[in-house]
């Protein structure tokens, strides 16, 4: 009894300590942010005033950790007349103004500054999956209709030069030709330049090497998920020293493994091996292996225990109950995670691409910094169109394979 | 005829501190159908499964074909389970694959792990497979998923299974307490059939005194994990039935 009580002042003080660490540090961070107040040492200060204030208002008996951690008689206090009603709305308030402060929150300039967005919503709606070139055939075409030499020589550098939008082309133009003659050949240099589809294909090249590296990385996730899956399965593990280790540290490291995101190894393996789509696969590759390893053995642990139960008093050794009674009930689920994973890898890919991972996301980056917004918002489109394509297909297989 | 069963001074104390066995003495002759009776609870299924190591005792001896199961361990043990074939009351077939397949699965013990993936190329299993299903009668089911066959079919698959291992004993937890009244019968004749025909020895626990008298040779009734009546069928009065199923209970009539 006695134990217990000096236990729950212990637990008081401490939840008490951290209270008043956290309003003094807020407090010193609003002083700081509002008024650019240098104080020096301030660690120590919030600590011995947060020590001082526990030990004074803990000695009144108005503390938080107090109602939380000792049983108190019931009272019909409302918390308006309680300090620890206080403390929990002073609680509230501090943290909202100090998150409106280090988020740096602004609505000003959310209603005010949409014009500088008006470059990658225009590029959205009108993303330029049709561009224009000037060929050795434009060229032949524009000579014969009499267009002069000296203009054409003007044209020769940008002969075979890819442009996203007529707009594009004619911001070339005035650069290389003068007012006259822009007025004269600029409709029939129009006239003749060749479409041409090159960001799109681009665009798509790259899309499909996001799409193969996401299955990649599935397909070599799946044998090492497979086996992991059922050292990591509670109920397949034997319940002996070994059994228990073996368990629990291949559960531990996919846990630590799974919680290390993508992206992190995304920079870890383009350092490693360079940028590119090898990198972004093994990121998606190691991160599979640990997600998949939990779905799968979560899934072994629900299977129904009774053919197990059959086939060991069959006198069956332990894989063959693996294969016979385990295998069987988990297959399909397996292959459902499987496709699952994948619908997730590919929309990862793309973020991974962003630091080095190769494919679609890589090329997003390199025109978002040139600035090409048409061409951003054709690799928009596709994402969009792929992530949607991928997750239809991929919910409709899995409904089968539920079934099955 | 000798003992096939020898159970001495058994005890099971589950982790959560349920005594469900409570010194236990049992001997089985060869070629007996044996009946286990008693409320839920009061140790059969402790005990079935304690016979093949399913569940470890806690104390006490048991001795099945001249093994020792409490001591049992690895070959040993597979070697005493692959002559006691097991019925469960759900089955327990593996539901998504053909009844040939499960009834294969019966053979396990007998063979290694390469031979058990490629059955379909040793003859004389698929062969024996295939006769042990005519013998239950559900030839023309071999090739269809378990999960589409109605509940006594399964229990029949299951028992074609047993057959598979070729055991000298069955061990049969509520084999028809699943099934319809008729259903119930039926599966009940196979195993008659195998204690008559084959000489193997049934351990079956039921619920029903009809089932009992029909097909038992000894009646063994336990209550909180003892044994409180041991004698044939016929000995089992309304006073008996009364003290083994408590003051509460009418006897159920099932034909």
């Amino acid at each position: 009894m006695k134990n217990n009580k000096i236990k729950s002042i212990i637990q008081a003080f401490f939840t008490d300590l951290l209270f008043w660490i956290y309003v003094f540090g807020c407090s010193y961070f609003l002083i700081h942010s509002w008024f650019e107040i240098e104080l020096t040492n301030t660690n120590i200060h919030i600590l011995i005033a947060a020590l001082v204030f526990t030990l004074v208002f803990l000695s009144f008996g108005m503390s938080l950790g107090r109602k939380i951690f000792s049983p108190t008689k019931l009272t019909n206090l409302k918390w308006k007349k309680t300090f620890w009603g206080w403390t929990i709305v002073f609680l509230l308030v501090i943290t909202f103004v100090v998150g409106w402060n280090l988020v740096e929150v602004n609505p000003y300039k959310f209603f005010t500054q949409f014009k500088n967005a008006r470059g990658i919503s225009s590029g959205i709606f009108d993303p330029s999956i049709i561009g224009y070139k000037l060929t050795e055939k434009s060229f032949e075409e524009l000579r014969e209709n009499d267009v002069p030499l000296v203009v054409l020589e003007k044209l020769e550098r940008i002969k075979n030069k890819s442009y996203t939008t007529k707009k594009v082309l004619s911001l070339d133009l005035k650069k290389k030709l003068d007012a006259n003659e822009l007025l004269e050949y600029k409709s029939s240099i129009f006239e003749y330049a060749q479409k041409n589809s090159n960001m799109l294909n681009i665009a798509l090249s790259a899309l499909a090497e996001t799409i193969f590296l996401a299955l990649l990385a599935t397909i070599f996730a799946i044998p090492f998920a497979f086996v992991l899956s059922f050292l990591a399965a509670r109920n397949l593990m034997p319940k002996t020293f070994l059994g228990n280790s073996v368990y629990l540290i291949v559960r531990t490291i996919a846990t630590i493994f799974r919680s290390i995101e993508a992206i992190v190894w995304a920079i870890i393996f383009s350092v490693w091996v360079g940028i590119g789509p090898f990198a972004g696969m093994l990121a998606l590759m190691i991160h599979s292996i640990a997600a998949l390893t939990k779905l799968y053995s979560e899934q072994i642990e629900n299977i129904d225990e009774g053919p197990v139960e059959a086939i060991k008093a069959t006198g069956a050794n332990t894989f063959q109950v693996w294969i016979f009674a385990v295998i069987p009930q988990i297959i399909s689920p397996y292959l459902a995670f499987t496709i699952y994973r994948w619908d997730i890898n590919v929309r990862m890919a793309t973020i991974v691409g962003f630091v080095g991972g190769g494919g679609i996301g890589l090329l997003l980056l390199q025109q978002q910094q040139l600035l090409r917004w048409h061409n951003v918002g054709v690799i928009i489109w596709l994402i969009a169109a792929v992530v949607w394509i991928m997750d239809m297909t991929s919910a409709k297989v899995r409904a089968k394979l539920v079934e099955m | 005829m000798n003992n096939i069963i020898e159970i001495k001074d058994l005890h099971k104390i589950y982790a959560r501190g349920t005594h469900a066995l409570k010194g236990m003495n049992l001997t089985v002759k060869e070629g007996e159908f044996c009946i286990l009776l008693g409320l839920s609870g009061s140790g059969k299924s402790t005990l079935l499964r304690c016979m093949n190591k399913l569940i470890d005792s806690t104390s006490g001896e048991i001795y099945i074909c001249d093994g020792d199961v409490v001591k049992a361990t690895g070959k040993t043990l597979r070697r005493i389970r692959r002559q006691i074939g097991m019925i469960f009351q759900q089955f327990n077939l593996i539901k998504n694959l053909t009844a040939l397949t499960n009834v294969l699965t019966g053979k396990l013990g007998y063979v290694s792990l390469g031979h058990s993936v490629t059955f379909a190329q040793h003859k004389a299993d698929m062969k024996l497979a295939m006769d042990n299903l005519k013998r239950v009668g559900l030839l023309e089911f071999a090739d269809k998923k378990v999960k589409n066959l109605s509940g006594g079919q399964q229990q029949r698959v299951a028992i074609a299974r047993a057959l598979m291992q070729n055991p000298r004993v069955i061990l049969a937890d509520e084999p028809v307490a699943s099934l319809d009244p008729a259903t119930a019968d039926s599966v009940m004749r196979y195993l008659g059939e195998l204690n008559k025909k084959d000489n193997m020895t049934v351990i079956c626990s039921l619920h029903f005194l009809s089932l009992a008298r029909k097909y038992g040779t000894r009646v063994v009734a336990l209550k909180d994990g003892e044994i409180v009546f041991e004698g044939t069928p016929k000995e089992i009065d309304e006073k008996k039935f009364k003290k083994i199923y408590g003051e509460e209970a009418e006897e159920v009539e099932i034909k």
